[in-house]
């Protein structure tokens, strides 16, 4: 046990001094953070544009309550069009269009609205700046609106009366979990996906941390000195531990920040913009009891594939050529997490969360979705440890005669030849 | 009490036999060459003794008990396949690795102080170890191999890198060691080192092991059958058919004789030629001579 520790001790401290290492643990949620607020204060503190526009109505009647329409302040207040005038049937619409023209072009006005006679006919917007598309929806509406406004007059109807009877209904989504109802506005989603995308990246970037180390030992031919004095079976105990260790402390690291950043998210985002709806997000502690739990089975599982992997070659080109092993189940349960998330009680979605290799993933992704019964997840984590059991036992096989063969990257068969020596 | 003793030892790769029926005993406080040629099978045997591998049959002990996790705690071992941590610190490599072998850190540490001025690196304690020459590496791993004060050393290779004042530093502390009472398993392929040091030898080759014993009742075993004659004038009587086999020198020759060969015959045959002998000497063989005959290749 002592040696286990010594080595668990060194992997760890020769991991976390290192500067990437303090440099991606801080670096990584500043940045992130920084991110988030610098986008929430563009957003607040660009000023939103105001196009200063003239509308020319060659029929007349249309061009008030279309300047109305358009001059409605938004939700936030301001207002995105400004209409500096209205030319109700010009006598000669070419030398009206010929003076805006000048000065649009002087720059003294954004745009001007050529509203024709027949409607059948184009509406036509001049305007300097034709790529700006978010401006195009709130002019479609006003001028709709002013248009069918107008007709229903003719008819004797009363635009109000028609809003009032063609008025839908709002579909709001609950959810329902054990702790009671919440609105759902697409929150579960997205920390499912986030949730997916972090066990992901984080098994696969631990994983290859892990075979980098051992093929270190190996490249730097550390590894006789060391099987000189401990077991290999020890050995890759006390790098899975230590590695272990130093992915605990970066992800503890990423979680407090990123639970701060959740919990006063929504607060700073206020404070920078008072009409922010930055939803504000509550992860369940169940969630995150049963994701560390999965995060660690899955690390030792795929850790071990890697290790061994790591063992089994002698320089980086061989390795990576050799990670498929490793790497294709864990890319295979991205390629598959939608048939969870779409219905994760579905035959399928159960089964597939039940196979270890896929467990690390797809049950946390369930539990975050939809509690599954208790059996189920306690089933899914037997059989992980099982498989995290029985690869360990494999790689260390592997370890055992690999980290003392320099040469060749070996074949699969003789790999498999590797486990059945004694 | 033996320090290791082998018998019978086979191990193989795939059917590919690397060690096969080695025997072999190594007498606590004395240090034996182990020799062979490249891919003879030492590393193979050295590694059998370190609990590294399992022999496929044969038993090994050392110090009397069969090898396990705890027999080679008393080992100190110096791979051919040199490597440390390059970014580690001198000091701190030093102290990991006899930790592993069981020293408590601080008196590791005090240790490895001692050790590291003795091989003039005391200055370099805290660097890191890629930034040391291979030289002052190798002296990292000697210090490493040696500072647990094992009873027991396993030195493959250790001359190689040193310069004579380093390699003269290390032989020093192994024959430091022996009169202290440990026992140096020497691995090499430099027979004037062997000759120099060893109490006994074991000739390895194709896995098996060909010559063992004590290095001055195997070279009398020999015979005197080596001349060394320096000399001016003709050399033809070196075509004599006493001479086996004849190596030119600077200032003369070294001749081999046949068995049974009359060694006064070829100094007749010498003079009888006009030669100007200025030297004639019967030897034992060399170490290196003795290597060639038994493995047919230097």
């Amino acid at each position: 046990m002592r040696k286990i520790w010594l080595i668990i001790k060194r992997e760890y401290l020769t991991r976390v001094k290192t500067k990437a290492f303090v440099i991606s643990t801080l670096i990584v949620p500043l940045l992130g953070i920084g991110t988030i607020l610098l986008i929430a204060f563009l957003v607040s503190h660009t000023s939103p544009q105001n196009l200063h526009l003239v509308i020319v109505d060659e029929a007349g009647g249309l061009a008030l309550p279309v300047k109305q329409n358009l001059e409605a302040a938004l939700a936030n207040g301001q207002r995105q069009f400004t209409v500096t005038d209205t030319i109700d049937r010009p006598p000669s619409p070419q030398a009206v269009e010929h003076d805006l023209r000048g000065r649009i072009n002087a720059g003294t006005l954004g745009a001007y609205l050529m509203i024709p006679s027949d409607l059948t006919q184009s509406v036509e917007l001049h305007t300097k700046n034709p790529g700006n598309f978010t401006l195009l929806e709130p002019l479609t509406t006003a001028l709709n609106e002013a248009v069918i406004g107008a007709r229903l007059s003719a008819r004797g109807i009363h635009v109000d009366d028609v809003n009032e009877i063609s008025r839908g209904v709002h579909l709001q989504v609950i959810k329902v979990s054990q702790s009671g109802e919440s609105v759902e506005k697409g929150q579960t989603i997205a920390i499912a996906i986030t949730l997916v995308v972090l066990l992901y990246m984080s098994l696969l970037m631990y994983g290859i941390i892990t075979m980098r180390s051992v093929l270190e030992e190996k490249t730097t031919r550390t590894m006789e000195v060391l099987i000189s004095s401990v077991r290999p079976f020890q050995l890759l105990t006390g790098k899975i531990l230590g590695v272990a260790g130093a992915a605990f402390t970066q992800f503890l690291i990423w979680l407090l920040t990123l639970g701060l950043f959740a919990s006063y998210g929504a607060v700073m985002a206020a404070m920078l913009n008072p009409n922010s709806s930055f939803p504000s997000m509550r992860v369940p502690v169940s969630l995150l009891v049963w994701v560390v739990c999965f995060f660690f089975g899955g690390y030792f599982l795929y850790s071990a594939m890697f290790a061994a992997v790591g063992a089994a070659c002698s320089n980086e080109q061989d390795a990576h050529q050799l990670q498929w092993l490793a790497v294709t189940p864990l890319v295979f349960t991205m390629v598959i997490y939608g048939v969870v998330l779409n219905d994760p009680t579905s035959t399928a979605a159960v089964v597939l969360s039940e196979i270890p290799f896929f467990a690390p993933v797809l049950m946390p992704l369930r539990i975050s979705l939809q509690m599954p019964p208790a059996p189920q997840i306690i089933l899914s984590l037997l059989l992980l440890l099982g498989a995290i059991w029985a690869t360990i036992w494999a790689s260390a096989k592997i370890y055992r005669i690999g980290i003392l063969m320099y040469g060749k990257r070996p074949t699969l068969p003789e790999l498999v030849r590797w486990l059945r020596y004694s | 009490m033996d320090a290791i003793s082998l018998e019978n030892v086979t191990k193989s790769y795939d059917g590919v036999p690397a060690v096969s029926q080695v025997s072999l005993s190594v007498r606590q406080g004395a240090i034996l060459g182990l020799l062979g040629p490249n891919g003879a099978g030492k590393t193979s045997t050295i590694r059998m003794v370190l609990n590294i591998l399992v022999p496929d049959e044969g038993s090994i002990r050392v110090f009397d008990r069969p090898v396990t996790d705890d027999t080679r705690q008393s080992i100190g071992y110096l791979p051919e396949e040199r490597g440390l941590y390059p970014r580690m610190q001198v000091q701190s490599v030093i102290v990991f690795l006899a930790a592993l072998r069981g020293m408590a850190e601080a008196e590791a540490e005090r240790r490895a102080r001692l050790w590291l001025d003795r091989f003039e690196l005391g200055d370099w304690a805290k660097k890191k170890v890629q930034d040391l020459s291979k030289g002052m590496q190798q002296k990292v791993q000697f210090i490493s191999a040696v500072l647990h004060q094992p009873p027991l050393v396993i030195l493959d290779e250790p001359f190689s890198g040193l310069d004579p004042v380093n390699a003269a530093t290390v032989k020093d502390v192994m024959l430091e060691m022996r009169d202290q009472g440990s026992t140096v398993v020497l691995s090499t392929h430099r027979m004037e080192q062997v000759e120099k040091m060893c109490d006994s030898i074991c000739l390895i080759d194709k896995g098996r092991n060909v010559l063992a014993g004590d290095l001055r009742a195997i070279k009398q075993s020999y015979g005197k059958n080596t001349l060394q004659i320096e000399f001016t004038g003709p050399d033809s009587f070196l075509n004599h058919p006493a001479v086996a086999s004849v190596n030119r020198l600077g200032m003369g020759a070294e001749a081999k004789l046949k068995a049974e060969a009359d060694p006064q015959q070829v100094l007749r045959a010498a003079v009888e030629s006009g030669a100007q002998i200025t030297r004639f000497e019967l030897l034992e063989p060399s170490l290196n001579d003795i290597f060639i005959e038994k493995t047919g290749h230097a």
